[in-house]
């Protein structure tokens, strides 16, 4: 895969001294040419940041920074081959959706008619062909986020940043333009960086998530892995639900930890390769809430009592009180002809194997 | 019976105070605009109506003089206070947050705070001192005292305007290819339009209307209408006054309303 982004030892702060505020800290990150790639994490986390940098709008206080090869660093947002969709859309108010959508070919100097065909071809591309010479103000906010979508990706830019470009749409809206995103992205080549705090929205649109906390990159791969193989807890709590149980380790080796269940039974879990907890000691491990199944009672790796059930249509949470007093949730698909079981209902847990897993606290 | 809310125009009282502020604003003006078109000298007996007192104003080639002076004054003073201003705007918003920017507001916005008498005797010793030096008596004194004294009137409504403009505009220019020049020329400039329109409409009128500063700073054969009209009533009162007064209200409404328009249409 060629580099398109290339991130060396990034550093960010703000301030001096004692009062600096570390936004940024060790990032290290390549991104391929026309990959999907995503910054997951809560607000406060420096995913921003990150996207401003790549932008031009701040620059890193030590690090460096390549765009297809070239180093940046120092160039200001405007000699960059980068485009940026802002969270406020930022869409000229005084110029019509067309003039919007033509701005950056104007400032690049092309002519006319060039700037003419381009304009046209990005408003079919958003399907906004109606509505070429509205003022902003006269269009909804989905339509002015498809502007703001087609005034970034017409000059044709290497890479298109995405900060939060969904955050102020309503579901149905968002859920229509994440589609809408991975189609532009597909019909364009184009690599797109998308900042999100929403897990789901990284889940389900990008090639790649790089999962942020305190200014660092906690976990980087595709969605399939951060789900399944969380590397620490901060990951597993942020990414889907999941169930913290704490267990006593009774043997290593392998890269395998043999942990004691809550009723005595014993499972192996897989264990990340940064820790070696010695044995006797207690580890946090997970389980997902829909890779545990029910069995009947005395089966099953482990043993629990319903406390309760709550019924989400498609599927029911049941909430379950382990032999060792842990909590537990259990989430199971709904089917006609299996009725939830009631509270108190004694049941077997089971779980496949490389459900179980060990993780960095 | 659900309970009213509470609302203050049902206070006992409400109505005969809105009544009387109302008369005690407008009823002066409408007896001034109504006696210019009396027939007779009267500003208390109507003799019926005539334009005999427009056609005085009109006439008198003083009149004509200091209203030519008063308006080129405000032209240019109004003009110059807002280029000034608008530079001011752009430094004090365009910016990050700079040591001292509290105490620039402050000093931009003084002259709305200090006595107008007290600029105006301060002007006259500081003119005066200048004349002796120089020998110059032009109309550059009080085109720079009238510039002076508009600027904080010009700043307000240009700053108001920036500061509800998103960063984001200039960083998306920038973004999109845009220097630093062209940002400011397709982006900023035109969206400033209507704060830098409202800045200089009230300089205008503030300029055509003062009194004190002109008064103070003034060399011989350079009254401005407020002026002259000043030095008129000191002697008799004619319902040619009136007619002059009538005009400067109409030039006043004619500001404001365009005024009005401007920010309705484009300030959105």
């Amino acid at each position: 895969m060629q580099k398109e982004i290339e991130i060396t030892g990034l550093n960010k702060s703000f301030g001096q001294g004692a009062s600096a505020f570390h936004a940024l800290s060790g990032i290290d990150l390549s991104i391929g040419s026309g990959e999907f790639f995503t910054l997951l994490g809560p607000s406060g986390c420096g995913k921003t940041t990150l996207l401003r940098i790549i932008a031009g709008f701040e620059e890193p206080s030590t690090g460096v920074l390549k765009i297809n090869g070239k180093e940046v660093t120092g160039l200001g947002p405007s000699k960059r081959p980068i485009n940026t969709v802002f969270q406020s859309y930022a869409l000229f108010p005084h110029m019509s959706v067309a003039d919007n959508i033509g701005f950056g070919l104007k400032m690049l100097g092309k002519p006319k008619s060039e700037i003419k065909s381009t304009v046209a071809e990005m408003l079919q591309l958003v399907r906004m062909e109606a509505m070429a010479d509205r003022l902003p103000s006269e269009i909804s906010g989905g339509q002015q986020q498809r502007v703001a979508l087609a005034r970034a990706l017409a000059p044709r830019p290497r890479v298109l940043l995405l900060d939060e470009p969904l955050s102020a749409l309503d579901l149905k809206l968002r859920k229509e333009m994440q589609s809408e995103l991975k189609r532009l992205q597909a019909e364009t080549g184009i690599t797109f960086v998308f900042v999100t705090h929403d897990q789901e929205e990284a889940l389900t649109m990008s090639d790649r998530i790089a999962v942020m906390s305190a200014g660092e990159i906690l976990q980087l791969g595709p969605p399939q892995e951060i789900y399944n193989a969380p590397v620490n807890r901060f990951v597993a709590d942020f990414i889907g639900d999941t169930n913290f149980l704490i267990l006593r380790v009774k043997e290593i080796g392998n890269g395998e930890a043999v942990l004691e269940l809550p009723g005595g039974r014993q499972a192996s879990a897989r264990l990340p390769e940064s820790i070696s907890p010695p044995v006797g000691s207690r580890v946090t491990a997970v389980i997902r809430p829909e890779q545990a199944e029910p069995t009947a009672a005395g089966q099953g790796e482990m043993q629990a009592v319903v406390e309760a059930a709550t019924f989400f249509g498609t599927d029911t949470h049941l909430h379950l009180l382990l032999d060792d007093a842990q909590g537990f949730v259990l989430r199971r698909q709904n089917r006609p002809d299996q009725p939830s079981p009631a509270p108190g209902t004694r049941l077997g847990l089971s779980f496949a194997p490389g459900a179980l897993r060990v993780l960095e606290d | 019976m659900a309970r009213a809310r509470f609302s203050i125009t049902q206070l006992p009282g409400f109505g005969l105070i809105a009544i009387v502020t109302f008369v005690m604003l407008y009823l002066p003006i409408i007896i001034l605009v109504m006696f210019s078109f009396n027939e007779g000298v009267s500003q208390s007996r109507w003799e019926g109506f005539s334009l005999q007192w427009y056609q005085a104003a009109f006439n008198n080639t003083q009149v004509r003089d200091v209203s030519l002076r008063s308006l080129w004054l405000a032209v240019t003073a109004s003009g110059l206070a807002t280029v000034l201003a608008t530079l001011a705007a752009l430094g004090t918003t365009r910016v990050g947050r700079f040591p001292g920017q509290t105490m620039i507001y402050a000093l931009i916005n003084q002259p709305l705070m200090v006595p107008e008498i007290v600029t105006g005797i301060a002007l006259l010793i500081f003119v005066a001192a200048i004349k002796v030096q120089t020998g110059y008596t032009g109309m550059g004194y009080l085109v720079a005292a009238h510039t002076a004294f508009c600027i904080p009137f010009a700043y307000l409504p240009i700053r108001a305007r920036l500061e509800t403009l998103d960063h984001a505009l200039e960083a998306a220019a920038a973004d999109l290819y845009a220097s630093p020049i062209q940002a400011f020329r397709y982006i900023t400039l035109p969206l400033m339009v209507p704060g830098i329109l409202a800045g200089f409409m009230l300089g205008f009128v503030i300029s055509l209307d003062t009194v004190v500063i002109t008064e103070f700073v003034k060399s011989a054969g350079q009254d401005t209408l407020p002026t002259y009209m000043l030095g008129q009533l000191r002697r008799t009162v004619t319902p040619e006054m009136n007619a002059i007064a009538t005009l400067f209200l109409a030039l006043s409404l004619v500001i404001v309303t365009a005024f009005f328009l401007i920010t309705r249409t484009r300030g959105r």
